[in-house]
């Protein structure tokens, strides 16, 4: 399951503003509490934050809602997080906030069919990536197969997106992309 | 005793450097005049500017200065028009016919002379940005969707380094030039930011100051912060809004030049001409940020 969170409500519920830009840090601090405090209470393994009827974001704004978002579910307890109606000004600004922290989040942006990584992740795990959009959940082998791999390479890049939760690593040895898919 | 500091004829965030040198040492002393009769024409920058040197006087203890405004008609009715003398007003003791205008939105001005004191105003001032400023972006100056984000992103980093950094209120204003000489004609959005805080120097002087040694100063300060991407925050998601401006500006061809305390510091396009480091400037206080967009370049 994945919870749905639409980032224009919780920014309503944080701030007394008018407007559906997520700007200005203290904004953008308020809202991440809020944000952490669903996420937290949920009991579902994946939440999508919705940008959807977000106007602007600015640079400062992806900092503290995406980045440190991140930074602080680093620990595993709090589901995976998936960004939602990203459009191109929104994932220019939250590539330039999580490349600072080698952060990476997958993302499904408005113009494009198919789900993206956002940040600065290292070229293989990019591969590796669309390799498992177009797979759908497959093994290591499988993957390393599409890529004309070795399977060493790709279980490495496998592994690196488990562990930055882009995608989810099963038992059973298989990885997808969980609740993006 | 009273020293009149003459405003240029045309005052723009490089000209605010013979306002500067006409102030004498800093503090002054005596009552400013700011003797604005003889001027034809300003930008955002020398709009915002002229209201920091009020507010830095202010703030030093000075005695309220003095605004003579310009002697032709049209040119006081257009500073009306841009929200400079509303603000002016309460800063300044006014000379001269006041024109009671009403401040409006038109095809050059998409953001009147605003005053930024918190994050509520930021906020205020990029969902404020109206319909009609985005149709003159993406009409008149042929920007595409992405790049009027970015133009509304380094809009709002801009007026967050007042509120950051500055320690007191500053003021923003945005307006649409034709630059004929240096892009043959292209439409230009220009960002100006002023703010009479305590400079880029001070602001990052505790942390990065140890680093440069005797070095240190305003232009390195100024370097620091927008070259290098430095904070007074140890955070390392700080220093964003100036890089990220930055980024942007550099996909889009665009400039960005501050100027703070003795110093100022430009990345320059190839279409301009402007120093991009001048020190042992006349002192003028707090940060001044002029931002310039260009229109698309019209096809051949």
């Amino acid at each position: 399951m994945s919870a749905v969170i639409r980032l224009d409500a919780v920014l309503h519920e944080a701030v007394a503003t008018p407007y559906c830009d997520l700007v200005t840090r203290p904004a953008g601090a308020a809202v991440r509490n809020r944000v952490l405090a669903v996420l937290r209470d949920t009991a579902d393994d994946a939440a999508q934050l919705d940008f959807s009827a977000v106007g602007l974001m600015d640079y400062s704004c992806a900092d503290e809602v995406v980045a440190k978002l991140l930074v602080a579910m680093l620990d595993g307890v709090a589901p995976r997080l998936i960004l939602r109606g990203v459009r191109d000004h929104h994932a220019d600004a939250i590539n330039h906030a999580l490349a600072r922290y080698d952060l990476v989040v997958v993302a499904l942006l408005v113009d494009l069919p198919r789900p993206s990584l956002l940040g600065s992740p290292p070229d293989d795990w990019r591969d590796a990536f669309d390799a498992l959009v177009s797979l759908g959940r497959a093994a290591a082998g499988s993957v390393a197969d599409a890529l004309a791999w070795p399977l060493p390479r790709t279980t490495a890049a496998l592994e690196g997106l488990a562990r930055g939760r882009c995608v989810v690593a099963y038992p059973d040895s298989t990885f997808a992309l969980g609740a993006v898919a | 005793m009273t020293r009149v500091v003459p405003v240029p004829a045309h005052l723009d965030h490089l000209s605010v450097d013979q306002l500067a040198a006409a102030l004498g040492p800093w503090p002054p002393e005596e009552r400013i005049l700011v003797d604005a009769h003889a001027t034809e024409w300003s930008s955002p920058a020398g709009f915002v500017a002229l209201l920091t040197l009020a507010q830095a006087l202010a703030e030093a203890g000075a005695p309220t200065p003095e605004l003579t405004l310009p002697a032709i008609d049209n040119v006081a009715s257009y500073w009306a028009k841009v929200g400079v003398i509303r603000h002016a007003e309460r800063l300044f003791q006014m000379h001269g016919r006041i024109p009671r205008r009403k401040v409006e939105e038109t095809s050059d001005i998409l953001l009147p002379v605003t005053i930024i004191r918190n994050a509520t105003d930021v906020m205020d001032v990029v969902g404020g940005l109206t319909e009609h400023a985005t149709q003159i972006l993406t009409h008149q100056l042929e920007l595409e969707s992405s790049v009027v984000g970015g133009f509304g992103q380094s809009l709002s980093e801009a007026c967050q380094n007042i509120v950051e950094h500055a320690g007191t209120a500053g003021w923003v204003a945005v307006h649409v030039y034709v630059y004929q000489r240096r892009l043959g004609g292209r439409k230009v959005a220009v960002i100006a930011v002023s703010d009479a805080g305590i400079g880029f120097r001070r602001s990052l002087e505790a942390t990065q100051g140890k680093r440069y040694g005797e070095r240190w100063g305003d232009a390195q300060a100024i370097e620091t912060a927008l070259i290098h991407g430095a904070s007074r925050f140890r955070d390392p998601g700080r220093g964003q809004g100036l890089s990220g401006i930055k980024r942007y500006l550099a996909r889009w061809d665009g400039k960005i030049s501050i100027r703070s305390g003795t110093a100022r510091v430009a990345i320059v396009p190839p279409w301009d001409d402007e120093p991009p480091r001048m020190e042992g400037l006349p002192f003028f206080p707090g940060s001044q940020v002029t931002i310039v967009i260009p229109g698309k370049e019209p096809s051949a």
